[in-house]
């Protein structure tokens, strides 16, 4: 995944950038590249930096009243350069009326006074494509088991599926077979000791269905979204899993009774 | 002398002062009592004083100022109750000023917009988009004269909320007083004139800080000599504040602003205690109400500290810290905006509190737009309520001696020394601005606010705690989009109507004078704006002559 790269404007002479500089500071937090231009562009000054730069996006704040004509020369402009497929969002002291104008000039979304900037790095991440809102796949289904090698012959031999790798993962204390089926992986989870909680779930349930993995991009971001929406997590924040991966679990009680972990692929996290 | 002499000593002395200002300005009432009938003293003050009574606090209108500027304080006299107006054309804030004064409104306060703030005129390509949008546009004479058509000079007092191109504001208020027959040394108001604010945190600059404060020690000699009444600088922690920084750093970074033209004033060879009594300040007033009021009362105790003892100003007028309040726009929040009247009354009451000598009090529209009449009159309303209703205003300092608020004033002041020494170290604040020290402090500041409010470690009400999913939308003030086109034309009128012989000379003038960094600019400049010339001429004359600042 390429890091995305922003330019933040100030068109026009409004003075005011500390909007400007916390989303700058904020985007730059969430692993975005970020150019900021500062005080008084010209709208084409503006296209041409977000050109020569090849950014992703281009926001653009105003506080002076002058979004109405400043923001559409912004576009204009891009358009003028062939890069009118650079989204421009905007933000600052805009009236709710004056958004569907700039909308209909080619402004693709106000962020009006109070929005997070939480919302706002997760929207410039959807509208580049670099995450996707929902996670992208079954990375694996996990069954707990009391002995790896007394449940191999089953997956192995009778239904012929091939493992694909067998390691320990010291922060669950398990060790755990992964195999390949189709785009997704069964996991069996088999508990080093008695503290694992793999052992405290055998002792309770018995073997069976542990939990599901969901593939997810940028493992943070979504925890962040779903602590949010109060989700309650398990890990507030990523731990180290198996196969190179960061993971998270998510309360059972929020996903009618079913164990979910989140996972991120160290190859899949881009240059970050 | 024992303490509990020097308290009585200094006690005696305050009250000669009061008998002396209630001759000038009598009190507002012979009695001042409670609803219950119980007596309201002027001052309320230790049983038994402790060892630092004189040296922390005072009396009123004594050093160190902690507990008001002034003797008697609102007994007296309320506050100037100053709105800052401005927007579109000078007829339609003609028109607003009006209204405000027969509001009851006792001081003007102009805004200018971007273009006239960074010596543009309408017609310049910089200014499209922003003509009228913020305040008045102002090119010429013949606006000031359509801004102030009706407006008696010599009664009213104006602040203009002007910079870069102060001087040539100032120069076009002068030369309307003079055509309607008052005399300059009549003339009241306070520019703001505060350019190290401005590379801090507002943005609005034009030259290089060389040139700039050149150009505000020029006022300041001018003004000594011809504007006696005017107060050539309002210097600004307003703006520090709402670019994000703390109430400690707003008054820290606002005096050590103030220091540095203080050095560029001595340098220039003028006299410390002939400018010092016109040195004006400009502060915020943000939510928290305690913080606020203290903030105010340690300011004040900061500034005749540094003019008593590092300056060493005789006079005491030199050493007291006046200043204009606002209240914070950016606490102001575009959802629920009703409850922003709340806000401003809360703010508006700490200033009060706090010993402002005048206030602006936002309007509840104001994280949308514009404000609307209905909105700036409740503005207005509120501090008259504050004034007339609740009683703050009936004894001087009513928060002195509470042990909360002594003791935040004394942390706030602790905390600003701090920060003046380490920008003492880098230099002073024109080297620190210029490294940018200020610029960062302040970006971190407003960074952790962010954060805090979107973690939900910050409440704000109607924001990320107590919100409303279908809210009512506020009427808004709408700028008439053909105004920048009519401006265009006006100013384009004003250029053929002057005489363009008169008009190329006076700038020929004024640009041989800037080369000469000696000169005083301001008689230069008067004789420009009379002879019709435009800001963005005359500001473009200075900037061929300056250069541009373009940031860091």
């Amino acid at each position: 995944m390429k890091q995305i790269r922003v330019l933040i404007g100030k068109a026009g002479l409004d003075g005011h950038d500390r909007g400007a500089l916390v989303i700058a500071q904020a985007l730059r937090d969430h692993g975005m590249e970020v150019i900021y231009t500062g005080l008084r562009q010209s709208p084409e000054e503006i296209a041409q930096a977000a050109v020569q730069e090849d950014v992703d996006v281009v926001g653009l704040s105003s506080l002076s009243g002058s979004h109405r004509s400043l923001f559409p020369r912004v576009v204009e402009a891009l358009r003028a350069r062939d890069a009118a497929d650079i989204p421009v969002i905007g933000g600052g002291v805009i009236p709710a009326e004056d958004i569907p104008y700039l909308e209909g000039k080619g402004i693709t979304k106000i962020f009006t006074s109070g929005a997070s900037t939480e919302a706002l790095a997760s929207y410039i991440k959807r509208l580049v494509g670099s995450a996707s809102v929902s996670p992208k796949k079954i990375a694996h289904i996990g069954i707990a088991v009391r002995a790896i090698n007394k449940s191999l012959p089953f997956y192995q031999d009778v239904l012929g599926l091939e493992v694909e790798k067998v390691e320990m993962v010291d922060s669950e204390q398990v060790k755990v077979a992964f195999l390949r089926i189709g785009e997704t992986r069964l996991e069996l989870l088999e508990p080093l000791n008695e503290q694992s909680t793999i052992h405290r779930f055998l002792d309770k349930k018995g073997e069976g269905v542990h939990h599901l993995a969901f593939e997810v991009d940028d493992l943070e971001e979504r925890l962040s979204e779903y602590r949010r929406q109060g989700i309650r997590l398990l890990n507030e924040t990523p731990v180290a899993g198996a196969d190179n991966s960061q993971i998270a679990f998510l309360h059972p009680g929020d996903a009618s009774q079913v164990l979910i972990e989140l996972c991120q692929h160290q190859e899949t996290e881009g240059d970050k | 002398m024992g303490k509990e002499q020097e308290f009585s000593a200094n006690k005696q002395e305050w009250e000669k002062t009061v008998k002396k200002t209630i001759q000038r300005y009598p009190e507002r009432q012979e009695v001042f009592e409670t609803s219950s009938g119980i007596p309201i003293h002027r001052l309320y003050t230790p049983k038994h004083p402790q060892e630092e009574y004189q040296e922390t606090l005072g009396f009123p209108g004594q050093y160190p100022y902690t507990r008001g500027i002034q003797p008697t304080m609102y007994r007296s006299r309320y506050w100037t109750m100053r709105q800052y107006a401005g927007f579109g054309s000078a007829q339609e804030t003609n028109h607003r000023f009006r209204y405000l004064l027969e509001q009851g409104q006792t001081g003007l306060s102009v805004a200018f917009d971007l273009p006239t703030q960074i010596g543009y005129d309408s017609d310049d390509s910089m200014a499209d988009g922003e003509v009228g949008k913020v305040g008045v546009a102002i090119d010429s004479l013949h606006d000031m004269e359509t801004l102030f058509d009706s407006i008696p000079l010599d009664k009213v007092s104006t602040s203009m909320t002007i910079n870069a191109p102060a001087s040539v504001l100032l120069c076009m208020y002068i030369a309307v007083g003079e055509k309607q027959g008052v005399d300059p040394a009549q003339l009241t108001g306070t520019i703001q004139n505060d350019i190290l604010k401005e590379y801090i945190a507002r943005g609005t600059y034009i030259f290089p800080p060389k040139p700039s404060m050149r150009l505000i020690t020029n006022i300041f000699a001018y003004c000594q000599e011809e504007l006696p009444r005017f107060n050539t600088i309002s210097i600004s922690g307003y703006h520090i504040r709402e670019a994000g920084s703390t109430a400690v750093q707003e008054i820290a970074f606002t005096l050590a602003n103030g220091i540095a033209y203080v050095e560029a004033a001595l340098a220039s060879g003028l006299d410390i205690d002939q400018f010092a009594p016109r040195l004006a300040f400009f502060f915020n007033a943000h939510n928290q109400f305690f913080e606020e009021a203290a903030k105010f009362r340690a300011a004040r105790r900061i500034w005749s500290k540094i003019m008593k003892e590092r300056y060493h100003a005789k006079e005491p007028t030199s050493w007291k810290l006046r200043f204009h309040t606002q209240t914070g726009g950016s606490t102001l929040t575009a959802q629920q905006a009703n409850n922003n009247i709340v806000r401003v009354a809360l703010q508006a009451l700490s200033a009060v509190l706090g010993g402002t000598q005048s206030l602006h009090t936002n309007s509840r529209d104001e994280a949308l737009s514009l404000p609307t009449e209905e909105s700036a009159r409740i503005a207005l309303r509120t501090q008259q309520i504050i004034a007339n209703e609740s009683g703050a205003a009936d004894t001087i300092d009513p928060l002195g001696g509470s042990y909360y608020v002594e003791s935040l004033t004394d942390e706030i002041e602790s905390r600003a020394w701090e920060y003046i020494e380490k920008i003492d170290k880098l230099g002073g604040a024109v080297q620190a601005v210029e490294a940018g020290y200020m610029q960062r402090e302040i970006r971190q500041a407003a960074y952790e606010t962010q954060k805090k409010i979107e973690s939900g470690e910050k409440t704000v009400v109607g924001l990320n705690q107590f919100v409303e999913e279908e809210e009512q939308k506020p009427d808004l003030l709408k700028v008439d989009e053909e105004l920048e086109a009519s401006q265009k034309q006006a100013v384009q009128q004003v250029r053929t109507e002057r005489d363009p012989m008169e008009a190329d000379r006076c700038l020929k003038k004024l640009a041989a004078a800037a080369a000469d960094p000696g000169i005083n600019l301001m008689p230069y400049i008067l004789q420009a704006v009379k002879a019709y010339c435009t800001v963005g001429e005359i500001c473009n004359t200075l900037r061929k002559e300056f250069g541009e600042y373009n940031g860091i």
